[in-house]
């Protein structure tokens, strides 16, 4: 049995939906930052798979990749920030519990 | 052949390791699954022959992202004990909603069909070294402007959490 380009896919698929399941479900704030990473990877496995056997020899693929990783750095470091920042004032990293703009 | 076992390998690793992620009821065992989920990604990118990429997400995911997740819900401690719940009301609709998401993108993909093609001969020797001719030549701009992103990133982080109770400096 030899690797396709499906099995990467259907692996990015099921990574994915579990992400989604995360950050629908979890209260905790930091949980939804997790689950938000595991999205990333998934999208970021389809690019470099889709980079691997699409286009062989020639990687813009994994070039999008290292500018998705950084930006999902920089995004996961506001968001933590954001996150101490709500813990200090209200004591609390529950999402659902900061409803302070909710009308 | 080796290549398949390892696939499936890592796969089952990133899979189990993801679900208890997002499953786990201690928020700290869910970031070192996390880190154990990225772990398999960065596998992925070996058996796709992105050296290069595998190195930065276990730099990158593994060592800061992880870590500053870690420390974080340390500094969250209080609230997050054995008591409180992790998980909200939706969690039903939340698993119809993404088993239908995994559905509709795995149905989409053996419909279109096209997709069941065999990776070339190449190696990927040279790997690292095609990437940095590509960020410093044809990819130079947006490697800066991502630049300036982390910079800017970094700085508001620090005035975000610097604030004290009263809002003050």
């Amino acid at each position: 049995m030899i690797l396709t380009l499906t099995h990467f896919l259907v692996l990015a698929a099921i990574l994915f939906a579990i992400g989604v399941f995360g950050a629908l479900t979890r209260r905790n704030a930091i949980g939804i930052l997790m689950s938000l990473e595991l999205i990333f990877n998934a999208v970021n496995i389809n690019l470099v798979a889709v980079s691997r056997f699409v286009t062989p020899g020639d990687i813009p693929g994994q070039i999008f990749t290292i500018f998705i990783i950084a930006v999902a750095a920089a995004e996961s470091v506001l968001g933590l920030a954001i996150i101490l920042a709500i813990y200090k004032k209200r004591a609390t990293v529950n999402a659902d519990e900061m409803n302070l703009m909710k009308w | 052949m080796i290549e398949t076992i390892l696939f499936y390998a890592f796969a089952i690793l990133i899979v189990v390791a993801g679900i208890l992620t997002v499953t786990s009821k201690n928020i700290f065992h869910s970031a070192l699954y996390l880190a154990a989920a990225l772990f398999g990604v960065a596998g992925i990118y070996v058996l796709l022959q992105a050296f290069f990429l595998a190195a930065v997400q276990v730099l990158v995911y593994i060592g800061a992202v992880v870590v500053l997740t870690i420390f974080v819900i340390n500094l969250t401690k209080g609230i997050t004990g054995k008591n409180v719940p992790l998980v909200n009301k939706q969690v039903l609709p939340g698993i119809i909603v993404s088993l239908m998401t995994a559905a509709l993108i795995i149905l989409a993909l053996l419909k279109t069909g096209g997709f069941d093609m065999i990776a070339g001969s190449d190696t990927g020797a040279g790997n690292t070294a095609l990437i940095g001719n590509l960020l410093l030549k044809d990819y130079v701009v947006p490697f800066e402007v991502v630049s300036v992103l982390l910079l800017a990133a970094l700085i508001g982080a620090i005035v975000i959490v610097s604030r004290d109770k009263e809002g003050e400096k």
